[in-house]
């Protein structure tokens, strides 16, 4: 008798069991199946029907190709990757360097008196080198007081400027963002900058040598 | 003897003590039953509608021929990352042909990942010339987003008071967390594309089967959306999907840089 129960047990279960897996697995793919589905009516016309033929659509093609190679640049360019902190560097369209780098730590940093915010984050988009400088003195803004903890002192105070923390060359791309060394070398590869993009001095040389004013800075 | 007797006289019990339940087991299988031939009925016809209201919104366009259909896709394609290329902002192109992914600025491919796997609804390999150019023949926008991690994640630091607080201040680098990279987005002819971030397919099968993926609780909100429109005897919505795995950083590092509307082409 308790044999006849568990049989009616078992009937039961199998029968839910059928139905979870009908509607998680078998129905969702008889829907995508191919085979339930009507193939869409083709047209079963001639070319020269459609008023174009082979030869007019290859050419056309061609033609946009042509127009959309023009986009990218032969002369040079660098793309950066602010996910995985990596550059590319390219010239007559050949990848020439690639390497870490540094971008923004995105981070929004309130003054203590939480009267002041700023945001750490490498804008995404396409920008140009506007201008190139050797042994830059960085001009230290609020913000870098700020996060030490320090008095803002007034624009043109002698503690405002330091050299070497931007390494041995800069590319500015405006906005205040802009391509430099660094003295925190262990931080390559890691979004720990302040919307600028670092570099190790070896790749910032090359980049500085091959990079003019006017060529395109691609970040995503 | 005896046993056989005991037997006898427990059977004739047996028979009606779960007579009421045998009566229950074939009731609750039957309905069982009927519930999913009309939900597959409902499910399949929803597909079918949608496919006949695809054709309906390309009537009375030129016919395409077949025999120039993949040229005329290679121009829609070829055109559709030209319009993108005029915009300002990072754009997407997905090439299902050649299994590329990229992400385009301004006409320039900053980023290009091959496409480790996909599948694409049946609406698609069923789909004519015409719904086909009313799909992708111009670049797609995106609706929205959902994602397993943060689209643009931003931490809020509260600046230290002195200098002495901000040399004890220890900068301590946050451990990388494994994450489980999938999303999603809407896109504006009523389809949806999904990208998976897979490092290792077998992982990402698990995950799926424990119930731990971001795609399994999808699916399961989906099947719970088309079970109570059938509970009502009404159509589920139906939303062609084209589903793709590629390795984990690019699809992080593709999430973070498409911006909120941003334009997709898509070759098929």
């Amino acid at each position: 008798m308790i044999r006849t129960f568990f049989i009616y047990l078992l009937i039961l279960f199998v029968g839910i069991l059928f139905f979870g897996s009908m509607i998680l697995f078998a129905i969702p793919a008889i829907q995508e199946s191919t085979f339930v589905l009507p193939k869409m009516k083709e047209a079963q016309i001639g070319a020269d029907e459609v008023g174009t033929t082979r030869e007019s659509l290859e050419k056309e093609i061609n033609k946009l190709q042509v127009k959309l190679e023009k986009y990218t640049p032969t002369e040079a360019y660098i793309v950066i990757n602010s996910n995985d902190n990596h550059f590319y560097l390219y010239k007559n369209k050949q990848l020439i360097r690639d390497g870490l780098c540094s971008t923004g730590k995105n981070e929004r940093l309130v003054s203590a008196d939480s009267t002041k915010e700023f945001i750490f984050h490498t804008p995404l988009g396409v920008r140009k080198v506007l201008g190139k400088q050797k042994n830059p003195v960085w001009a230290k803004p609020n913000w870098a007081f700020i996060e030490e903890g320090l008095p803002i002192p007034p624009p043109g105070h002698a503690s405002r400027f330091e050299s070497g923390t931007l390494g041995a060359y800069k590319l500015t791309l405006g906005d205040g963002y802009m391509i430099h060394g660094t003295i925190y070398k262990r931080f390559m590869g890691l979004n720990v900058t302040h919307g600028c993009i670092r570099m190790g001095d070896e790749d910032l040389e090359v980049v500085y040598n091959t990079m003019s004013v006017g060529s395109k800075v691609y970040i995503y | 003897m005896k046993e056989n007797s005991a037997e006898d006289f427990d059977s004739l019990f047996v028979r009606k003590k779960y007579s009421g339940l045998k009566i229950f087991v074939i009731i609750f299988c039957v309905i069982l039953l009927v519930f999913t031939a009309v939900y597959t009925y409902l499910s399949v016809s929803a597909v079918r509608d949608r496919m006949k209201l695809s054709q309906t919104q390309t009537e009375g366009a030129a016919p395409v021929s077949p025999s120039l259909i993949d040229l005329m896709k290679e121009k829609a394609w070829v055109e559709s990352r030209l319009k993108m290329a005029s915009g300002d902002s990072i754009g997407l192109t997905i090439d299902l042909e050649e299994h590329l992914l990229q992400l385009e600025l301004k006409g320039v491919v900053v980023m290009s990942t091959k496409i480790r796997d996909y599948a694409t609804s049946g609406f698609f390999k069923r789909m004519d010339g015409n719904v086909y150019f009313t799909m992708f023949g111009s670049p797609l926008t995106i609706l929205s987003f959902e994602s397993t991690i943060e689209k643009n994640p931003l931490k809020v630091v509260m600046a230290p008071k002195t200098a002495e607080e901000a040399e004890a201040a220890v900068a301590v680098k946050d451990s990388l967390p494994k994450e489980n990279v999938f999303w999603t987005v809407k896109l504006d002819r009523e389809f949806e594309l999904n990208i998976q971030g897979i490092d290792s397919i077998s992982e990402a099968q698990e995950n799926y089967k424990l119930g731990k993926g971001f795609e399994f609780k999808r699916d399961l909100k989906n099947i719970f959306n088309s079970f109570k429109h059938i509970v009502q005897f009404k159509k589920p919505t139906y939303t062609p999907e084209i589903l793709i795995a590629i390795p984990e950083n690019e699809a992080k590092a593709i999430l973070r840089a498409l911006p909120r509307n941003a334009s997709v082409t898509i070759r098929i």
